[in-house]
């Protein structure tokens, strides 16, 4: 049997591959309902073609080919000479399966840049504010205010625009125009531009005010502070203040690697030091029958998770590649590119930090004391310094600051972080808490 | 805040009684009721409500029915429900 | 630094604490690491100061006097490292005839022990299985927080005068005669008459380096952390097979628990030992064991949470004591490793020791039962 992890567009387009090949396979997510991090609706939701996911909902429901194993996280996987084992906890419960092959699309989660006062509350991700909208039916605040950069900040103002939302304006910190330089990726893609186009329509609309190369550098807990910056992050000059209870501020993305991680999935760094798995041309991981589809194997978006996961799937049932879902993802390869070049995130935010705000969420480590295992303790990296301040130790275990921490690191120490060091960070034993009495249950 | 999908459920939280629709999380059941706060930080007794709002930050751990450090931006609410900030 | 009068490899526990016995000696003094401060097994592992643990025996004797001058360390450093007399509490599983021998014989040597009835166990641990009767309590067993540690520490050698180096590797070595001249490294050469091997688990590779041996190998230990819970455990408690774990020669797994709580308020659980090279893969079962063993002593744990796990290699030689004095061959290259699952605890009796024997003052205690020179004739 084939396990598919995560029922994000990648692993719904991978299950129902197998399911219309007569296969049988098993869906392991996490979240209470089918969608990952993109498609959670409770109910209807405005934005692009967001009606796309409903057949993928139903051949869960319907398919008797597919098993949906829902609310269900992975802590920890084991392979074998010919089986891979995967452990995973359902309300406190744990229980194991045992599969021949496995497909990770676990996806990724917003990348969070740490400013003067985001520990406070209201300020969040894109991906909570749409999480609570799209899963839950609620909006997030009175008056809200995105910020941050990429297109993806988009359908978070236009679905919360469009529930009735106040919202305070998008600050994005890129210029559209430096879509220019990617011509060839735009031309390949003309599908994207029709889909900007929908979200320009939509923008007007509700008459939201998008300003760009800016950055929220601070809130106070009533009004955000607006700097213009340079393409590198770099404070230009404060420039206003707005008023706003919500802040969903969001700077690309974070794969989570940690479960392929223990499997000894081979994993690099992409050109923005985001670390991926890498994947040969059929979505193979580095190790015997895994395959990895979707965001875990760089950031590209939804229609480029859903070929990932056709094609992981085609090639773990042994059939063969159409040469159209290859070029088709070789198309969206390119935008998923041309994303970079378009919204790169430069390491200017570090002057937007005070250095008694927290870089550290969990363990309420602050910047000073980052600053200070440098400068006193001789710490030349996140492993280190986690060592002396706990920074990345906490209950997220470094999901949210350890990117960050090794930023400050190699700009104190003024070396560049190294590759080693970012795999590093990027992984950890146990992908989810578990309970010291389910593991002593779990005895063989 | 919330367009009422039906909130048919009853639950407390630090004592006080609040109301939900089967399925929501107990972070977004309390925050339509605009509650902004779900804990205090251990150390510095700051303030935090939610924050990646998909179970990997922590954030927004309370305790449910005596459990601890649970993520209230994922676990749904159960009619009855004793929660409780994190301290 | 120009011509410094001793280099010290490795910024470890027992590097640091060479490294400042020296200087306080009036030696200038060099650390090389190939990483940083902590980066080897000393950021790997935890902060048990135990007299509880050893048999009466040279070991015992040093791991005593070391355990005093860590506070004498914590008054010079002036600095916290996170030091407390926290006091062991070691329960008997079932049959409590041996651990009560081993106590009767400890005291004999300067071990603080108290017997404890099951009123006073509980009274001392009231969250331990309502089913354990018998302990013994060890007011001296102490932690203190290692890498802290050992950062301060290197700190107070830079502000008297010594220096760091960092992500510098020891390639080789230059020798005159079968005596130490300098050391050379991916950053330079470095010269000195005095060379110490603080190289922890990896004190073989220096030692062969220059033309020794010295034989060290890793015995590995995971350690479960859970997350942070109220205050459940208030000393660091065991059970008595840890303490035959320890002396143990097998190189099949073992795992005795010790469970403690720490001041950020997660539980360590630790520690397995085995043999198994440089594996660093991840082993579930391991895991399953050491929760099933702390929640055993303490049913409370049931319901706290695994955070994380990591892993550390122990620095071990075949009769399971350290490795102190200078080589057999390389005169000048003097070592201090292999001090397995004790090196915190171990650390700055060991520096006093090396020291000691440098400057050709008697110490606290006869140096012999530790000199490499005991493995001479088996290695060449
Ligand atoms: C705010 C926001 C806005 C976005 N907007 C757009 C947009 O407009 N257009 C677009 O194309 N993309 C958008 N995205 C990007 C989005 O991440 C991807 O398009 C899409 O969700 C990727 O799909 P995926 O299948 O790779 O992963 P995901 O959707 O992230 O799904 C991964 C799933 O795996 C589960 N999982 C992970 N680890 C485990 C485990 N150990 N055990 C069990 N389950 C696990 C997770 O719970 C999750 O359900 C947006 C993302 C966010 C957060
Ligand atoms: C799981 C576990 C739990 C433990 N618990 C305890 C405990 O509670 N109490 C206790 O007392 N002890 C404990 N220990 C043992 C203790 O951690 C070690 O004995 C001690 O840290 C050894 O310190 P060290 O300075 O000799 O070695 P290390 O800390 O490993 O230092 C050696 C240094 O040498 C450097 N180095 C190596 N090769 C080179 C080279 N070629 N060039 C330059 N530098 C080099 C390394 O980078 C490293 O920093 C535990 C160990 C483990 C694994
Ligand atoms: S808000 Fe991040 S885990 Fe709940």
């Amino acid at each position: 049997m084939i396990a598919v992890i995560g029922a994000g567009p990648a692993g719904l387009a991978a299950a129902m591959t197998v399911a219309q090949n007569n296969e049988q396979v098993v869906v392991i997510d996490s979240a209470p309902r089918p969608g990952g991090q993109y498609w959670r609706h409770l109910r209807k939701v405005e934005g692009y073609k967001s009606g796309r996911s409903d057949k993928y909902f139903r051949a869960l429901e319907e398919s008797k080919k597919i098993i949906y194993i829902r609310g269900a996280q992975i802590w920890s996987a084991v392979q074998s000479e010919n089986a891979i084992t995967l452990n995973y906890l359902a309300a406190g419960i744990e229980s194991s399966i045992t599969v021949a092959k496995v497909i990770l699309a676990t996806g990724a989660h917003d990348r969070a840049l740490p400013f003067t006062g985001w520990e406070r509350p209201g300020v969040m991700t894109p991906g909570a504010a749409q999480a609570l909208l799209k899963g839950h039916n609620v909006i997030a605040g009175q008056k809200i205010l995105i910020t941050g950069t990429g297109p993806f900040l988009l359908p978070v103002a236009v679905g919360l625009a469009a529930a009735g939302a106040q919202v305070a304006g998008i600050i994005e910190a890129h210029s559209p125009l430096r879509w220019l330089r990617s011509p060839v990726a735009l031309l390949l893609n003309p599908q994207k531009s029709i889909e900007l186009i929908y979200y320009i329509r939509k923008i007007y609309q509700y008459k939201l005010k998008v300003s760009f190369n800016r950055a929220v550098i601070a809130y106070d807990g009533r009004a955000a502070s607006i700097a213009t910056v340079d393409t590198e992050l770099r404070i230009k000059e404060t420039v206003s203040k707005i008023d706003c209870d919500v802040i969903a501020a969001g700077w690309g993305f974070t794969p989570d690697v940690t479960l392929g991680g223990i499997l000894g999935c081979q994993q690099v760094v992409d050109r923005d030091g985001t670390v991926i798995f890498a994947v040969d041309r059929d979505q193979r991981s580095s190790a015997t029958n895994i395959w990895i589809a979707g965001e875990a194997t760089g950031i590209g978006g939804a229609d480029l998770a859903l070929v990932e996961g056709r094609i992981a799937a085609l090639s773990a049932l042994g059939l063969a590649i159409p040469a159209r879902l290859r070029l088709a993802r070789y198309r969206l390869q390119k935008f998923a590119t041309a994303l970079q070049v378009s919204y790169p995130v430069g390491n200017g935010w570090q002057g937007w930090i005070a250095l008694e705000s927290k870089i550290c969420r969990c363990e309420e480590v602050s910047l000073g004391e980052i600053c200070a295992s440098v400068s006193e303790l001789s710490a030349n990296d996140a492993r280190t310094s986690k060592l002396f301040t706990r920074a990345g130790m906490g209950m997220c275990q470094g999901r949210i600051c350890s990117r960050n921490v090794s930023e400050i690191i190699a700009k104190q120490t003024q070396c560049e972080v190294t590759e080693q060091e970012r795999i590093g960070y990027s992984n950890r034993p146990i992908s989810a808490p578990i309970s010291l009495g389910a593991l002593a249950n779990g005895i063989k | 805040m919330s367009e009422s999908t039906g909130a048919d459920l009853s639950f407390t939280f630090n004592g006080d009684c609040y109301e939900g629709a089967p399925g929501q999380s107990i972070a977004a059941a309390l925050m339509a009721s605009g509650v902004r706060e779900l804990r205090t930080t251990r150390f510095h007794k700051e303030p935090r409500l939610i924050f990646c709002g998909i179970g990997v930050c922590f954030d927004c751990v309370v305790v449910v029915n005596g459990v601890a450090n649970q993520r209230a931006c994922l676990v749904e609410i159960n009619q009855g429900d004793e929660i409780v900030s994190s301290k | 630094m120009k011509n410094p009068d001793a280099i010290v490899i490795g910024a470890g526990i027992l590097g640091a604490c060479s490294a400042l016995s020296l200087t306080n000696a009036g030696f200038k003094v060099l650390i090389i690491d190939r990483g940083t401060v902590a980066s080897g097994t000393t950021g790997a592992g935890e902060g048990n100061i135990l007299v509880s643990d050893k048999d009466p025996g040279p070991e015992l004797t040093l791991a005593l006097r070391s355990r005093d001058l860590w506070f004498e360390l914590q008054e010079d450093v002036g600095d916290s490292f996170e030091l407390e007399a926290k006091g062991g509490v070691v329960v008997a599983r079932s049959d409590d005839s041996q651990l009560l021998a081993l106590a009767r014989s400890q005291s004999a040597h300067g071990v603080v022990t108290e017997k404890l009835d099951s009123k006073r166990l509980h009274e001392l641990e009231p969250y331990l299985h309502p089913e354990l009767s018998s302990g013994v309590f060890y007011p001296q067993d102490a932690q203190c927080q290692p890498m802290l540690a050992a950062a301060r520490i290197i700190q107070s050698v830079i502000a008297r005068g010594g220096q760091l180096v960092t992500r510098s590797k020891v390639l080789g070595f230059k020798t005159e005669n079968d005596a130490m001249s300098s050391v050379l490294t991916s950053t330079g050469e470095y010269s000195a008459p005095i060379v110490i091997n603080a190289a922890g688990t990896w004190a073989g590779e220096i030692a062969s380096l220059a033309g020794s041996h010295l034989p060290v190998a890793p015995r590995r230990g995971f350690i479960l952390v859970t997350e942070p819970a109220p205050q459940y455990i208030f000393h660091k408690v065991y059970d008595s097979e840890y303490v035959v774990n320890v002396a143990s020669s097998d190189a099949d797994l073992q795992t005795s628990t010790v469970v403690e709580g720490t001041r950020s308020g997660t539980i360590l659980i630790g520690a397995s030992r085995e043999r198994v090279g440089f594996d660093s893969t991840m082993n579930y079962e391991i895991v399953r064991k050491l929760a099933a063993q702390a929640t055993s002593l303490f049913p409370i744990l049931r319901d706290v949470q695994l955070l994380r796990v990591y892993r550390g290699f122990r620095p071990y030689a075949p009769d399971h004591l350290p490795l102190i004095g200078e080589d057999y061959r390389v005169k000048g290259l003097w070592h201090s490793a292999g001090h397995e699952g004790a090196g915190i605890g171990l650390a700055p009796g060991s520096a006093a020791l090396i020291t000691d024997t440098i400057l050709g003052r008697p110490s606290f205690m006869d140096p012999a039962a530790f000199s490499p020179k005991r493995f001479a004739e088996v290695l060449q």
